[in-house]
């Protein structure tokens, strides 16, 4: 009976998966992931014949380009596993997609996944544990961006595309107004640069001295900055409505009201966009966006562009980000065991070096850091290795499962406050009210 | 007027009645068998899914995980309504509806009077304002985006150019969900125009020219004669512009995302946020039963009140 229901909905939902495009290939039918392994098991008839598993990632433009010539090449590289690779949008779509697919049993079975939500996808068990995978294989990754790989304890994820927020200056503004090139290394400073950078004509601004989405990640760096955290150890506690919490809020408004710095319009990844034009239009100076654009950025602008540590307030300390590689439970054995052979392949030290100097996004293995390959590069384009250097700051994201929608209340609030919708204590007030229901769950 | 009503209802119950006490038992079952296709397909994808939704709106549970469920009552419903996200969201569907169906039509009526007449220019005119009908919505959101960025947006230029304030457009709460209404009278005017025009030429002319006889000025023919023959068009567009409106989600998905602060989060977005990125099944199937009931009392609203006043000759 109970499996009867299950089916019949497994069936709305890939109904609706076809009908929002997403453009799965047909599902075998709803039968549920363990029967349809065995049977895949059996198929070959041959002894061997190679193993076709699925590969979800989330990023445009350059940077999915150079993922699928990976692919591409680890297809090459053997035999045995035929990965095919699909973009899926952004990281939200993408967490969309593998959330129906996994309900209607076409799930991928290795994909990208941001972060702070692999507490939530591996609380619910749909998450193939790597420890025994990697078997002590995973010292090899950087230890500082291991954070968000562990979930009570066992680990579910391997570092692949990972990042920390820059501030990229326009040297050659910085320069013109007399200002160190280098950028700003506290609020103060990026407060007296933005006063320098910012040009008025009438009453129209032309030039904005900096400029930032009001986004959750850049809003936890400045929390660590300050000196807080945003959820407590156990991740039961919610910490922002504190003078840690309220400093950046402050600091922002602050910025915008004397009119120095620019919110960008747009939601979500619309409004890194705007940033990131904006700073290549030179119409602002100085901007934070994640180290994964750099590669885009130095190409497309017409004037030197720095990077640099986030501007300290009693510390400096940015959050990691990006996204980890993750074989889906619900796979086949042998659909798994391709799988971790795949994202083995990825990270490697090989593969990492090439995919962080093409993209900007950090290498992920201590020996890569060490190698003389990537340190040459570093020698050319110091620019990639202040992510690596900002590190040592570094601290991992919230991971609980209600973070996936308490991220998202933090985010309406601080942009309410920002906004001038609410003061920033009432702000602050009324996510903790929402965020105490949440970390319950 | 001709009151034709009288023989309409009751002859065909006569017949009817005289006929089935005559009929055998297989021309009873016959029209049932004819419509049994239809019904089953009505019945598996219409009906099921309305009573499973109802009945997932009771329990907690998630789309990653569906073997866990738990029958949680009315929880659902009490979470959803003491929400105060939810009751921005509620107030941002009704006053998106009520503008959009209201300017819709409005626009679309006027349109109308204006375009119907022979010319060929206004038989251009009138497929350059159907057009954007037939494009896709998505394509149509992401031009928009791009007409009401603020800083380089077309809209704001030609606002400058005639010497008006610039507006914020999507970028602030304040002006958001107007621009979201904006983009969807665009949308929804060319084909309400069309079946305007339909509407106008099929009121026969001797009406009009008896009007004329009797030297009635414009606007009491309008509102005498043009407005009470179009009732029925009137009607049929209310009730699918309001329907349509209240499901309104593609246009959101890309321009907003229900933001900024909520401020353009509507009823259908609100039910993809919590289901696909909060993993709240069961508010998510609470909320689409209260899209259910409202989009239902709606529609029943307008067939108990307003159909008495719709005219059909």
């Amino acid at each position: 009976m109970k499996k009867w229901k299950t089916n019949l909905l497994v069936l709305a939902v890939s109904m609706s998966t076809i009908l929002a495009g997403c453009g799965n290939q047909a599902s075998s039918g709803s039968t549920p992931a363990p029967q349809s392994s065995q049977q895949a098991g059996e198929q070959p008839a041959g002894d061997k014949k190679a193993v076709e598993i699925d590969f979800w990632y989330a990023l445009s433009g350059k940077n999915g380009e150079y993922i699928e010539k990976m692919v591409k090449e680890f297809n090459a590289s053997q035999k045995e596993v035929i990965v095919k690779p699909a973009y899926q949008g952004s990281y939200y779509e993408n967490h969309s997609k593998v959330l129906a697919a996994v309900a209607s049993g076409n799930q991928p079975d290795v994909t990208m996944v941001e972060i702070a939500s692999i507490g939530a996808f591996a609380d619910a068990k749909v998450l193939e544990d790597l420890g025994p995978y990697a078997n002590g294989e995973e010292s090899k990754y950087i230890k500082g961006l291991m954070g968000n790989s562990y979930w009570n304890d066992k680990l579910y994820a391997i570092p692949f595309n990972r990042s920390t927020p820059l501030l990229y200056v326009n040297r050659d503004m910085l320069k013109a107004a007399g200002l160190d090139p280098n950028g700003p290394k506290t609020w103060e400073e990026l407060k007296q640069y933005s006063q320098k950078l910012t040009k008025k004509e009438g009453s129209k601004t032309i030039t904005y001295g900096f400029s930032t989405p009001i986004d959750i990640w850049f809003y936890e760096a400045l929390v660590f900055q300050s000196g807080g955290k945003v959820l407590s150890e156990d991740g039961k506690q919610f910490m922002l409505n504190s003078p840690e919490g309220k400093a950046p809020l402050e600091f922002w408004t602050g910025l915008l009201k004397e009119g120095i710095m620019k919110a960008p319009p747009g939601e979500k990844y619309n409004a890194w966009d705007v940033a990131k034009q904006d700073f290549l239009n030179q119409q602002v100076g100085m901007i934070f966006t994640s180290t994964g654009d750099l590669k885009g950025l130095v190409e497309n602008a017409k004037f030197e562009v720095g990077a640099a540590f986030l501007p300290a307030n009693k510390s400096y300390g940015v959050p990691t980000g990006g996204a980890n590689l993750v074989v889906l439970s619900k796979s086949s054995d042998e659909e798994k065991k391709a799988a971790w052979q795949f994202v083995k392949w990825m990270t490697d030290t090989k593969q990492t070096i090439g995919f962080s100097s093409e993209t900007g996004y950090m290498p992920v293995t201590n020996e890569a850091v060490e190698s003389a390959d990537m340190k040459a590069y570093y020698e050319k384009q110091p620019n990639f290795k202040v992510a690596i250097d900002q590190l040592q700051y570094g601290a991992p994201r919230p991971m609980v499962p209600g973070y996936k929608e308490l991220q998202e209340v933090i985010m309406t609030e601080i942009q309410r406050a920002v906004l001038g919708q609410a003061s920033v204590d009432d702000a602050l007030k009324a996510a903790e009210e929402k965020a105490v229901k949440l970390l319950k769950k | 007027m001709r009151e034709p009503s009288a023989v309409a209802e009751s002859s065909p119950v006569a017949v009817t009645q005289v006929q089935e006490q005559t009929r055998p038992w297989s021309e009873t079952l016959r029209p049932y068998l004819y419509v049994a296709p239809a019904l089953l397909f009505f019945a598996l994808f219409f009906f099921y899914p309305i009573v499973y939704m109802i009945y997932l709106s009771f329990q907690d549970w998630t789309l990653l995980n569906l073997e866990e469920m738990e029958w949680v009552g009315l929880d659902n419903f009490s979470t959803l309504f003491s929400d105060p996200d939810f009751h921005l969201v509620l107030k941002n569907t009704l006053i998106y509806t009520f503008l959009t169906v209201f300017l819709g039509i409005a626009i679309a009526f006027f349109l109308a009077l204006w375009l119907n007449r022979k010319a060929k220019i206004y038989g251009l005119v009138q497929g350059a304002i159907f057009s954007p009908h037939i494009i896709s919505l998505v394509s149509v959101s992401m031009l928009w985006m791009w007409l009401m960025d603020p800083q380089y947006g077309l809209l704001n230029a030609m606002l400058e150019s005639v010497g008006l304030p610039p507006s914020t457009w999507l970028a602030d709460p304040g002006t958001a969900l107007y621009s979201l209404v904006l983009v969807s009278v665009w949308k929804v005017v060319g084909y309400n125009t069309l079946i305007f025009i339909a509407g106008l030429q099929s009121i026969p002319q001797d009406i009009y020219e008896s009007a004329a006889l009797d030297r009635s000025p414009a606007w009491r023919t309008l509102y005498k004669i043009t407005i009470p023959m179009l009732s029925p068009t009137i009607f049929f567009l209310l009730v699918i512009n309001t329907i349509s409106s209240f499901q309104v989600f593609d246009t959101i998905y890309i321009m907003t995302q229900g933001g900024p602060v909520n401020s353009t989060n509507m009823l259908v977005y609100y039910i993809y946020e919590q289901g696909m990125d909060f993993y709240n099944g069961g508010i998510a199937s609470a909320a689409s039963v209260v899209l259910l009931g409202l989009a239902g009392v709606l529609t029943l609203f307008h067939f108990l009140f307003l159909a008495k006043r719709v005219h059909y000759r």
